[in-house]
């Protein structure tokens, strides 16, 4: 892939919708899977996930023409590795009530499919705002994709909504098991490719007139 | 060939830079971490005894006092004997000593260590204070620490930070017992389960099954894979009324812990991890105290 022509809203929007990483792209689906019972869950792995992709991201597009090709993943995880160690010292030494929250989403970072992916599709060949723009669209596609699978699950699962019981009873207790999660994951897939057929066949409908 | 040492000076340029920069905040994080660390103990350790002070009245946190033990193993040429740095009371002057205890309780002997109580806390320091008086071949090895809440000279409660296995790593917590050993209290310090599953041991509903435990309960206890109550998981985020509470808290008084739902392994390791910390000390600490009187 050439270097993106897209303008930086495009390249937000994109990370958003177009290819989301969990419904569109259909990476990082183990915490996709496992972690999205509630959408406080989401939240916190959102927001950690979003700050190691732009970090990961900028270092890559500043760095990439020093990276021998041959060694690039190795690179790309030694890159991730370095930022969650950072982040997760940093956020115990001066930040300890984000930290006792968030510490266990940091340390699961490190395997994550969706930062590697985008390293080596995007990174490493664009500039530095480029980068920064896909990075902060992946990373607010990722926290949407589990907020959104938070939701389902938490409301049909326990009948809460971000811990408040809203419904008063647990509709089908079975969503909150790990299983559901790849229904869950199923359906969105399901409703996001529906809604990309619909506007694909009405964007050749127009062309055509 | 060329490539081939291209590359790996490469890979080892690329892991030094990101080495230096981990090390690098690391060394500029590491106070404020330890402090935070420390901070976070002491609250914890206040919240676990809360229940236990607020039931005497005049009593304040501030006339609470913490006095620590630190377990050693010390490895002879061919015998292994248990170390204890106690706080050496009879004397009028703080300072610590060494119990020497050979693994059937008997007391050996004991040592004066030359160590100040602020510095206690450092382990490198109470690690220098015991190699002076020991032996040129005994060699201490660390194991863990023990603390008693004193108030007003009397043992309130113990409390036990500890480790031990979980489903993926160490998981970190804080027991507090009673004066009788029965369980007032169960903390999660940090552990690296899956946030969703095996994370949800750090919920008020599960670890507050373990509170109130009595020690006879405690060392028979089991994980039983049945739904909680729901009137009991109430009971257990605290949100009943005060009535129902001790309502509620004598019918379930004895119930086996109910497992996480999906995570039936972090369950039992905590539950059989603590049943085996608190049995630990039990039998220690009835040692220490017949051979230190």
């Amino acid at each position: 892939m050439p270097a993106t022509t897209k303008t930086n809203r495009q390249l937000f929007v994109n990370g958003l919708l177009n290819e989301n990483p969990i419904f569109r792209l259909a990476l990082s689906m183990c915490p996709a899977v496992g972690i999205s019972t509630t959408v406080m869950n989401g939240i916190l792995l959102g927001i950690a996930v979003l700050f190691v992709q732009v970090f990961s991201s900028c270092t890559i597009s500043l760095i990439k023409n020093y990276i021998h090709p041959r060694i690039r993943i190795p690179t790309y995880t030694l890159t991730i590795a370095t930022w969650v160690t950072v982040i997760d010292l940093v956020l115990a030494a001066y930040m300890p009530v984000a930290y006792k929250a968030m510490g266990i989403f940091v340390r699961l970072i490190v395997a994550f499919a969706i930062i590697t992916m985008r390293l080596e599709v995007f990174a490493c060949k664009n500039d530095l705002w480029p980068s920064f723009w896909d990075g902060m669209g992946m990373g607010f596609g990722f926290m949407f994709g589990m907020v959104v699978l938070g939701a389902i699950r938490e409301i049909l699962g326990m009948g809460t909504l971000l811990g408040y019981d809203i419904l008063g009873f647990r509709p089908i207790l079975f969503f909150v098991l790990p299983a559901a999660g790849f229904f869950t994951v199923g359906f969105m897939m399901a409703i996001f490719n529906y809604v990309e057929t619909l506007y694909s066949r009405r964007r050749k409908e127009n062309n055509i007139v | 060939m060329k490539e081939i040492i291209r590359i790996t000076v490469a890979l080892t340029i690329s892991c030094l830079v990101a080495g230096t920069v981990m090390g690098g905040v690391f060394i500029l994080t590491a106070k404020a971490k330890k402090h935070n660390e420390h901070l976070n103990m002491q609250q914890t350790m206040l919240g676990l005894l809360e229940s236990e002070i607020r039931g005497k009245p005049g009593f304040s946190t501030e006339e609470l006092d913490f006095c620590n033990i630190y377990r050693y193993i010390i490895e002879d040429k061919n015998k292994t004997y248990l170390g204890y740095v106690v706080p050496a009371e009879q004397d009028t002057g703080s300072g610590y000593e060494l119990l020497l205890i050979d693994l059937e309780g008997r007391l050996i002997t004991r040592h004066r260590l030359d160590l100040l109580s602020e510095r206690a806390m450092e382990e490198q320091d109470r690690a220098a204070a015991i190699a002076n008086v020991l032996g040129s071949h005994e060699h201490a090895r660390y194991a863990e620490t023990m603390i008693i809440a004193k108030l007003n000279d009397q043992r309130i409660a113990y409390l036990l930070p500890g480790k031990f296995p979980g489903f993926k790593t160490f998981i970190h917590v804080m027991a507090a017992l009673d004066s009788d050993f029965n369980l007032l209290g169960l903390e999660i310090m940090s552990h690296e389960e899956d946030p969703g599953l095996g994370g949800e041991i750090e919920r008020e509903y599960f670890k507050n099954q373990f509170k109130g435990k009595s020690f006879e309960k405690l060392r028979l206890l089991e994980v039983i894979k049945e739904p909680l109550p729901e009137e009991y998981r109430r009971y257990l985020e605290r949100e009943v009324s005060q009535k129902d509470m001790a309502r509620i808290g004598k019918e379930y008084q004895d119930e086996d812990i109910h497992a996480i739902t999906g995570a039936t392994i972090s369950s039992s390791c905590v539950t059989n991890g603590l049943k085996r910390m608190v049995k630990k000390f039990v039998y220690r600490i009835k040692i220490l105290d017949r051979v230190s009187l």
